[in-house]
Parts: structure tokens; C-alpha cells; sequence
């Protein structure tokens, strides 16, 4: 199975790589043009050759429901069961609309107003109005109404509304249509069925429908790839009323980091990931350590500083999806399992392929320190040939200076806003579409605590829904605001949001950007990952 | 064949949350970690040299999650195992039964296997003696039965657990002259002591 995959695979996303840019250009072109361009490839922060992710013309390529994706065909016979009312799903979803979403400004306010503090008590009171007042509750259940998982509170004692979401679901189902959300009383209930799940979303906050269901997606995905689509299948078809948490048992905190990565992760919204900052010159070394430090059966090498990545190698025409490294990074974020040995684990990529187990050699560098290798194989006995791999790497990196470079670089893992020069200039978020990658510098005192941290993502998130709204999309926008003024925009070459102080004007933003530009075009060497290697 | 050089494959089997990992980290790390439950995803390996005698061998530890989702893939981490510490919780006589499986499983595909049954939490009992709901006769008895040996750990006191993974590391060295005498004679030409690589991966 394993050698299918990665066969398969390949034939994929060779296919959806397409109009790759960039891919001639040479490094003195970019250098003697100060101004950035606009046109991907030419972005600041694309990459030199090759770019590492899969890669997509537009957000809504990378985020377009897997129906539409390669491997739909895999789920075969149920898909061409449904395929007529997914064809109605895209123009007439069931809105039930009913009572008022009211204003965001308010449900601002509301939010702020909301402590998070860390996972609750899984015992929770399910009746009470604390369980009420969460902002935002996700359920997964079976096609047979089995809860099989819920944010907050425990599974059993919410069989009952579980049972009442799968009536709605088969209701509007025997219609032959599709139920996609309920309105009503400022809530927002989005549904989404894949079969053999369905999963349901339960939020207050102003947050897209559209968004709402991608983060579900996110959720199905994270059980997907526990168990790959093929057993899930498999477990459904023996018995429809099969309790789904004897297999994911212990897995309920992923999904909680997930959710909450959701919430405060950049990354996740724009489909892209953020590196470690760090010289090219190392960089560039410790990508070719990792090139040298190869097996037969490796696919992809990842090296990890916390959240962000220092470098990634891939076998030649393999290319990793960005959720399949989100699902990666949760698993390894929120796991200490492999800070006590060289783990070994099967984990399916399910964007790469919902059918089969890759194996992840994952292990820490160093007891002490948060650089996390992941060496991802399709072959399950090739445990001692990857730690080989992963001893190799290590012997060469602690004889070079590159090592010394990176545990430099690990004290700063980010920058301040202040190194651009521009005052008002409070934050960014700057994504480089055709690399796949986005930088950001900290967070500013403003928004440093945890719950203004989110209400940052949270206005990042309503701009971006803003450019990429299905029908209206903006390519940029100006909001001026009592806390923050906001400035979104969007080329073919990148995604940028910036935060400034509400004391600065729209010109003074205008100009701020061009100089931002010039900033992260001379940074681009230390910030992205310009020269991506394949084994 | 790699580099690591591993003389016994031991493998760790139990239901979830009994206690493994902290075995394996009190052993290896002589620690105890106290905090939230964290289960173990896949299987995670550490390599431990001990000394037995005069000569060094090191233990390949194979610390398995307990997660009903790995089953499956249980094999390939108990595959060409020396020894087996099948782990169960006193306090949870379900964990138990779920040892008794193990070791069935063990007996149908590994039969050289040597077979350890490591009753965990002992310092749970030692305060509280109700506490119990695995009793040691019964334990003992069905040891006896299969030919296992038998412990009572705790990984928070450290109580028992370096005598267990001695004695692991003992039954194999001896296992091993048992085998060496077994043999015709010693063959000049064939200088490496193969014998010692080759129970590990395969």
C-alpha cells in the first residue's frame, strides 16, 4: 500500500503544480529591481526554483472542497451515490434563516468580553450556561447519530442534540438536498457532511459560513489522517452504529490544539506557513544536510522550530499540502510523546491521499531545545534506516558553523515591527503565494494577551474573507477603527494585512506599504526559504 | 544493517494510560514526569546500555501507545521482540484483561518471546490498599502458567523497575551463553558476533 501512495500522489500534483512560476528566474534579476513585484514568482519571498508546497493558482484552488479534488475518487461508490444533490448544493444550500445575526461591532465586544483559559474540564455541565457561552462548539458525529466527538463537555452527555443534528441532516437529505447552515439568534450552525461523518459547527461569532465549514474540513481532515478515509470507511460499513472513540481515543486533544491553532494561527487561515528566520547561508546548509541524509523510502524531511519551519526537503515531484503540514505541526505541537524517544508513527497526509499510512520518523534534536525533525517514509519497516538518516544529518550539522547559526537563531525566533522603520506601523501579516509562505513579525504590546491575540486574528480573518469573498472579492480595502486602522491587499503575487495605529491616515498607509515591500524584499533571503531542495 | 546497535528488542504492551511510558522514562531517564496524561502517539524507541558482568548490552525499548487505533500496526513493533513487558494497571482490573490479550497475541506470533507481566501504580497500593483490583496470586498463577515472569512497579517511587529491566537484560544474556554452548564450535572464519545484530530488525 505504501508504494501506492506515493505513486499516486505524484501523478496528482504534478498535474495541479500547473503554471509554476518563477522558475528560471535567477537571483542577481531579483536583486537589481528594488521594486517588488506584483506578478507571482516575483513576489518577495517566492522562491528560487522550485516551490515546496503544493501549489495552487488562488486561495480558493487550495481550499476548494475535496469533491473536486483527485482523490475523490477513491471514496468512489458513495460519491456518485450523492453526485446529484451536490450538484444542487452549489446553487440553493438550505439557509433557514430565523431571528437576527445581529451587528459585528457588538459581537465584538462580546468576544472580548469571553475568558479563554486552557482545556476546560472535559466534565463539564453540558446544560449550564457556561457550556452555552462558549464562543464556538464543534461536534462530530457518526452517519447513525454516535457522538464521536464534541469540543466541550463529554461526548455521552450530548448523544440527545447529537441525535437532534443527524435528524436535520437525513431531513433535508430525503429532500434530496442539502442542509449547509441555520441562522438564528445571532448563532450560526454550520453543517457539514462527509460521509461517514458529519461534522457541526456552532458558533457566535461573525464569522463566514464559508470560513466556518473550512475549519470543520480542518477537523475532518485531523481524523482522516489518524486513521486514513479507507478504514473509517471500512469501520461504517461493518457496523453503521460503531462507536468511532474506541479508534481516536486519546486523539481528543488534537483536535482541541487544532481548533484552537484555528483560532490564533495566521497560518492556517492564509494556507501557509511561517519559517524561522535565519541566514540563507544556513539555511541553505542545513537543507543540503538534510538532502544527504536521505532514504530510499523518505519523502519529505521537515525540520521544525516550534510552529515554524527551518527547512523541508522533498523527493522530486512529491509536494506536501499545507494542511497535511498543519495537520503535522498539531501533531507534533501537541504531543510530548516524542521528546522521550525517536518516535514512530503512521499518520496518513489526506490531502496527499486519504487511502494510506505514510510512517513519521519524528524525533527532537536535542532533549532541551524545540527543534523537531520529521522524516516521513512509505515504508513501515524502515525505522532504523530513518534514525540512521537522522544521525547522519546531526554528525554533519554539529561539524559546521550552520549549527551554531541556527541555535542563534532560535533565540530570536521572530523580529520586531520596529526593524521595517515605519512607526505607525503596529503589525503584518505578508504571504508570498507562490512559496507558500508568510511572515510576521511579534506580536506588539497591544496585542500581546491572549484574548486581544485573537481579536487581531479575528479582523485579519473578517479582511481576508473580504478579498476572498465567493462572489464580491475585494483586491483591497481600508478600515479605519477606534483601536486599529486596517489595511488588506491582495495582488496575484501576495496577501498583505497590516495593522496600524488608529492615529495614522489611509496615505500614510499607502506609502507604508511600498516601504514595507522594499523592507521584506531586502529581507527575503533571511525570512523565506529561497532555495527549496528535492533529494 | 544501520549503525544503532541493539542486542535485545524489548517491547512494551499494556492497555493505554497504564503506566509504559513512565516506566520507560523512570528507567531511562530516572524521572518522573507528573502533569497531564499525554498518550503516547505510534510507538516511540530509545536505545539503554546496561552492564551485565563484564559485558554491555543494550536494551532496544519499543514503548508502545495503547490506543485501540494502533493495534494493527502492533506487529511491526513486536516483530523479532526478546522480551515483552506486558503492562497493566492494579488499580484497573480491565487493564488486565487486556494484558491477558497481549500475551495471547505474543504466544500466537512470538514465541521466543519472553514474556514479562508488570503490574503498575504499586505506590497507589502501598497508600491505599483498596485500591487493588488486580491480585497478585491470581497474577502470579497465570505467570506460572505461561512461563512469564512477574513485578510490581511504581514509576513514581521507582520501586521495582530497574530489577525488572535487569532482569530482562539478565534472562537474555544467559539466553544467549545457553545458545553459544548449543553450538557446534566456534567457526574462525566468521569473526563478527552476528548473533548479537541480528534479533533486533528485520
Amino acid at each position: 500500500m505504501a508504494a501506492d501512495v506515493h505513486n499516486k500522489g505524484g501523478a496528482t500534483w504534478d498535474t495541479a503544480k500547473g503554471g509554476l512560476a518563477a522558475v528560471e528566474r535567477m537571483r542577481s534579476d531579483r536583486s537589481d529591481s528594488p521594486t517588488p513585484g506584483l506578478v507571482e514568482g516575483t513576489e518577495p519571498g517566492a522562491g528560487q526554483e522550485h516551490t515546496m508546497f503544493v501549489h495552487a493558482q488562488s486561495f480558493e484552488d487550495l481550499t476548494a472542497d475535496s469533491e473536486s479534488n483527485p482523490d475523490a475518487e477513491l471514496t468512489g461508490n458513495r460519491r456518485s451515490a450523492v453526485g446529484d444533490s451536490e450538484e444542487v448544493q452549489e446553487g440553493q444550500g438550505v439557509e433557514l434563516q430565523g431571528g437576527s445575526t445581529g451587528n459585528e461591532a457588538g459581537e465584538q465586544k462580546q468576544w472580548a468580553g469571553q475568558q479563554r483559559g486552557l482545556r476546560p474540564a472535559r466534565e463539564e455541565d453540558v446544560t449550564g450556561e457556561a457550556w452555552r457561552a462558549h464562543r464556538k462548539h464543534v461536534f462530530v458525529l457518526s452517519e447513525a447519530g454516535k457522538p464521536i466527538y464534541t469540543r466541550y463537555g463529554t461526548e455521552e452527555a450530548l448523544s440527545t442534540i447529537m441525535g437532534v443534528m443527524m435528524a436535520l441532516v437525513s431531513f433535508v437529505e430525503a429532500e434530496k438536498n442539502i442542509i449547509r447552515s441555520i441562522h438564528a439568534d445571532g448563532y450560526r450552525v454550520v453543517f457539514l457532511h462527509k460521509s461517514p461523518l458529519v461534522l457541526v459547527g456552532v458558533s457566535r461569532s461573525s464569522q463566514s459560513e464559508r470560513e466556518l465549514s473550512r475549519e470543520l474540513q480542518y477537523v475532518y481532515y485531523q481524523i482522516v489522517s489518524l486513521l486514513t478515509l479507507t478504514q473509517l470507511d471500512h469501520v461504517f460499513r461493518h457496523k453503521q452504529n460503531y462507536d468511532l472513540r474506541r479508534l481516536l481515543a486519546g486523539s481528543e486533544h488534537l483536535t482541541d490544539n487544532l481548533l484552537r491553532m484555528l483560532e490564533y494561527d495566521p497560518g492556517l487561515l492564509l494556507n501557509a506557513v511561517t519559517s524561522l528566520p535565519l541566514a540563507s547561508v544556513a539555511r541553505d546548509a542545513l537543507s543540503a544536510g538534510l538532502q544527504v541524509a536521505r532514504a530510499k523510502s523518505l519523502v519529505f524531511s521537515i525540520l521544525l522550530a516550534g510552529s515554524r519551519l527551518v527547512t523541508l526537503v522533498r523527493k522530486k515531484d512529491q509536494y506536501l499540502h499545507h494542511m497535511d503540514l498543519h495537520l503535522l505541526f498539531n501533531l507534533v505541537g501537541s504531543s510530548s510523546s516524542f521528546r522521550e524517544g525517536e518516535g514512530w508513527t503512521p499518520i496518513c497526509l489526506p490531502k496527499f491521499n486519504t487511502a494510506g499510512f505514510f510512517h513519521a520518523h519524528i524525533s527532537y534534536l536535542e532533549p532541551a531545545s524545540n527543534l523537531c525533525l520529521i522524516l516521513v517514509s512509505t515504508d513501515r519497516e524502515d525505522f532504523f534506516n530513518l534514525s540512521d538518516c537522522r544521525r547522519r544529518f546531526l554528525e554533519r550539522l554539529r561539524r559546521r558553523s550552520a549549527y551554531k547559526a541556527l541555535q542563534e537563531a532560535l533565540h530570536s525566533p521572530t523580529y520586531p515591527v520596529s526593524q521595517v522603520g515605519i512607526p505607525e506601523l503596529w503589525h503584518f501579516v505578508y504571504k508570498s503565494k507562490s512559496s507558500g509562505l508568510y511572515t510576521s513579525p511579534e506580536l506588539p504590546v497591544p496585542y500581546q494577551g491572549e484574548e486581544e491575540h485573537e481579536r487581531l486574528i479575528r479582523l485579519y480573518r473578517y479582511l481576508h474573507s473580504c478579498l476572498h469573498h465567493p462572489t464580491r472579492p475585494l483586491r483591497s480595502m481600508y478600515r479605519s477603527g477606534n483601536t486599529e486602522n486596517l489595511f488588506a491587499w491582495a495582488t496575484s503575487g501576495f496577501e498583505l494585512y497590516l495593522c496600524f495605529s488608529p492615529l495614522g491616515t489611509k496615505a500614510l498607509a499607502m506609502s507604508a506599504v511600498t516601504k514595507l515591500l522594499k523592507w521584506i524584499r531586502k529581507e527575503e533571503d533571511r525570512l523565506f526559504i529561497l532555495n527549496p531542495l528535492t533529494y | 544493517m544501520t549503525a544503532m546497535r541493539v542486542d535485545v528488542k524489548v517491547v512494551m504492551l499494556g492497555k493505554e494510560s497504564v503506566g509504559k511510558t513512565s516506566l520507560v522514562e523512570r528507567y531511562v531517564h530516572h524521572r518522573f514526569l507528573v502533569g497531564p496524561y499525554q498518550n503516547t502517539i505510534g510507538a516511540a524507541f530509545v536505545a539503554k546500555a546496561i552492564n551485565i558482568g563484564e559485558k554491555m548490552i543494550t536494551l532496544g525499548i519499543w514503548d508502545t501507545a495503547g490506543s485501540e487505533r494502533y493495534e494493527a500496526m502492533s506487529r511491526i513493533y513486536y516483530r523479532g521482540a526478546r522480551a515483552a513487558i506486558v503492562c497493566y494497571d492494579l488499580t484497573d482490573s480491565s487493564s488486565f484483561l487486556r494484558a491477558k490479550f497481549w500475551v495471547k497475541e505474543l504466544q500466537t506470533f512470538e514465541e521466543h518471546c519472553k514474556i514479562y507481566l508488570c503490574g503498575t501504580k504499586n505506590d497507589l497500593i502501598e497508600a491505599d490498599r483498596s485500591m487493588r483490583q488486580v491480585d497478585y496470586h491470581d497474577v502470579q498463577d497465570f505467570a506460572e502458567e505461561i512461563g512469564a515472569h512477574h513485578f510490581e512497579t511504581s514509576s513514581k517511587t521507582g520501586n521495582n523497575v530497574d530489577e525488572l529491566f535487569i532482569k530482562v537484560a539478565l534472562d537474555f544474556s544467559n539466553s544467549a551463553l545457553e545458545l553459544m554452548r548449543d553450538e557446534k564450535g566456534v567457526d574462525l572464519g566468521h569473526k563478527k558476533d552476528s548473533y548479537f545484530y541480528a534479533c533486533c530488525h528485520h
